[in-house]
């Protein structure tokens, strides 16, 4: 990676890239979104077809908490990846084992697990925070270039190369139950265990996702693209298509953007998808599409 | 006293659920001879109220079984039972031969198509190929969508948009996907309620072709000049508070 970033920044020097292409630190990021981009693009499709959006918010709300345990019982600032996986994936089990148990709406009981979570989190911010300076845990909570090393872009190519091999394997089988469950059990599908199967494969990409996004933002990445997308395509492989690209021109737009201004990457890579959304929005009424 | 006989009730409820999970777990069984589907003493609740009760019937290769009653009376739960997707007690058996697509099946409406952007061929496609559907139909789905598409009057509609379909075009394109290729069972839950005169003789004669293949069909009718056409036996069922289903013929 080393000879990468010095060919990088000897090209930016010359003046053959753009001069922030010269630090290490910008390519990691573009590197992370790179992969990101078709890991949550694909993931975004899903989530919207399956009305998943406030439970990704949820998600999120989690990966807060998940992160304040995992500093809590002594994780790495730099590497909480334990804390956060394990609690938005109890988190996500959780809410689908008691949304199919229970006569409640989902969006009620979604609302009911993001604020006790939420609630949880603030808690042991508190004695988080007394271990650690408040802005090391905002670089967590908002995502930060400065922070990604890499250890974390080898770990997201294989956590989400692992995560696509399995959406490819599930896809039609996830499509058919998001569009109509009763049609998917004709067809032989165990709909309560694709949904778990679903939900953890949610789980892992917003977990791998939060050096960059940060654990309060990465919900956009995954509702954000294929709403956009859902604004110019009309087929699943036109939305499919669609997300990735506009994931990918968002992320590098944030990326860029945080490498020129004081922002936190997740921050703006979100107001890129903000910027993207209301593209799309134009685009696909003028296309007539909508 | 109280409790005891309280736990005692809590342990024969537990008891029954674990029976029922196994019997569940063991519907799909490989064909030796008999009936297709065979239900026996099927009885769903809701939240303690009784929706089916002492439902027993059985369907034969190449007969069709109708599932006649007013609205409310359990039709389409008694699909939700055989789909595997309702809780019961009772048995429910389903035998096909090894390897032979076990069920196709027409529902009243397709779900709601505003969530995932499809072509009719993509549609279809997602139960008759293995690669994703989101990377493209393959070339050998496409011809086997196609020949469906033309069974059942849409010839041509494979690159049309699900969401711009009349309800009755939807309607073929899910009989479409239920017919081709032909099932061991055919569920048809009011299948031809958005549908024309014309569709209704050709789908029909498809039922007739579907039977002589040797499927089973179990259809939900409101039209009894339909049922008396079509059907080999018929289950009324009654209201949901009202006693158990009955077998007219």
């Amino acid at each position: 990676m080393d000879r990468l970033y010095a060919f990088m920044a000897h090209q930016a020097a010359v003046g053959h890239l753009p001069h922030a292409l010269g630090y290490a630190f910008v390519v990691r990021g573009l590197l992370a979104v790179a992969v990101l981009a078709p890991v949550l693009g694909g993931m975004s499709h899903l989530v919207v077809a399956r009305r998943l959006a406030f439970f990704s918010a949820a998600l999120g709300q989690a990966a807060l908490t998940g992160l304040t345990i995992g500093l809590w019982l002594g994780e790495p600032l730099d590497a909480p990846y334990g804390g956060v996986f394990g609690f938005c994936l109890l988190s996500a089990f959780a809410m689908v084992y008691v949304r199919r148990h229970s006569g409640l709406s989902p969006d009620t009981l979604v609302g009911v697990f993001l604020s006790f979570t939420l609630g949880l989190g603030l808690c042991l911010l508190v004695a988080v925070t007394k271990r650690f300076n408040i802005h090391q845990v905002q670089a967590v909570m908002f995502g930060s270039l400065l922070t990604v090393t890499d250890t974390d872009l080898a770990l997201l190519a294989l956590l989400g190369g692992g995560v696509l091999a399995a959406l490819g394997v599930l896809y039609n089988r996830i499509a058919l139950d998001s569009l109509d469950p009763s049609l998917a059990r004709a067809a032989g599908v165990r709909s309560a265990a694709l949904e778990y199967v679903f939900v953890a494969l949610l789980t892992a990409a917003i977990a791998v996702s939060l050096k960059i996004i940060g654990a309060l933002l990465v919900e956009a990445l995954v509702v954000v693209p294929a709403a956009a997308a859902r604004n110019l395509a009309h087929t699943a492989r036109g939305v499919l298509a669609w997300s990735v690209l506009l994931a990918f021109v968002a992320g590098a737009l944030g990326i860029l953007v945080s490498s020129w201004l004081p922002v936190p990457s997740g921050g703006a890579v979100v107001l890129g998808l903000g910027v993207v959304f209301a593209l799309s929005l134009g685009a696909g009424r003028m296309l007539g599409w909508d | 006293m109280k409790a005891c006989r309280t736990i005692a009730a809590g342990l024969a409820l537990r008891s029954r659920n674990l029976a029922q999970r196994a019997r569940q777990r063991a519907i799909v069984r490989q064909m030796s001879s008999g009936p297709v589907l065979a239900l026996r003493d099927v009885t769903v609740r809701r939240r303690g109220v009784a929706v089916l009760r002492d439902v027993s019937l059985e369907v034969a290769p190449g007969t069709l079984h109708a599932l006649v009653g007013p609205n409310g009376s359990g039709k389409s739960t008694l699909f939700g039972v055989v789909l595997g997707a309702v809780d019961f007690t009772g048995s429910a058996e389903l035998r096909v031969a090894s390897g032979a697509r076990a069920v196709g099946y027409v529902p009243q409406a397709l779900g709601d198509v505003e969530k995932l952007p499809l072509t009719v061929a993509e549609l279809l496609a997602l139960q008759r190929q293995r690669w994703p559907v989101c990377l493209g139909v393959r070339a050998s789905t496409r011809s086997q969508v196609a020949r469906a598409l033309e069974r059942v009057g849409l010839a041509g509609f494979g690159g049309r948009r699900i969401d711009r379909l009349s309800g009755g075009e939807r309607q073929r394109v899910l009989w479409a996907n239920a017919i081709d290729p032909a099932p061991a069972l055919l569920l048809l839950d009011e299948p031809m309620t958005a549908l024309d005169a014309a569709s209704r003789a050709r789908l029909e004669a498809l039922i007739q072709e579907v039977r002589a293949a040797g499927a089973a069909v179990l259809m939900a009718s409101h039209d009894a000049e339909q049922v008396a056409r079509l059907a080999d036996s018929v289950t009324r069922l009654g209201p949901s508070l009202a006693g158990p289903a009955s077998e007219v013929a």
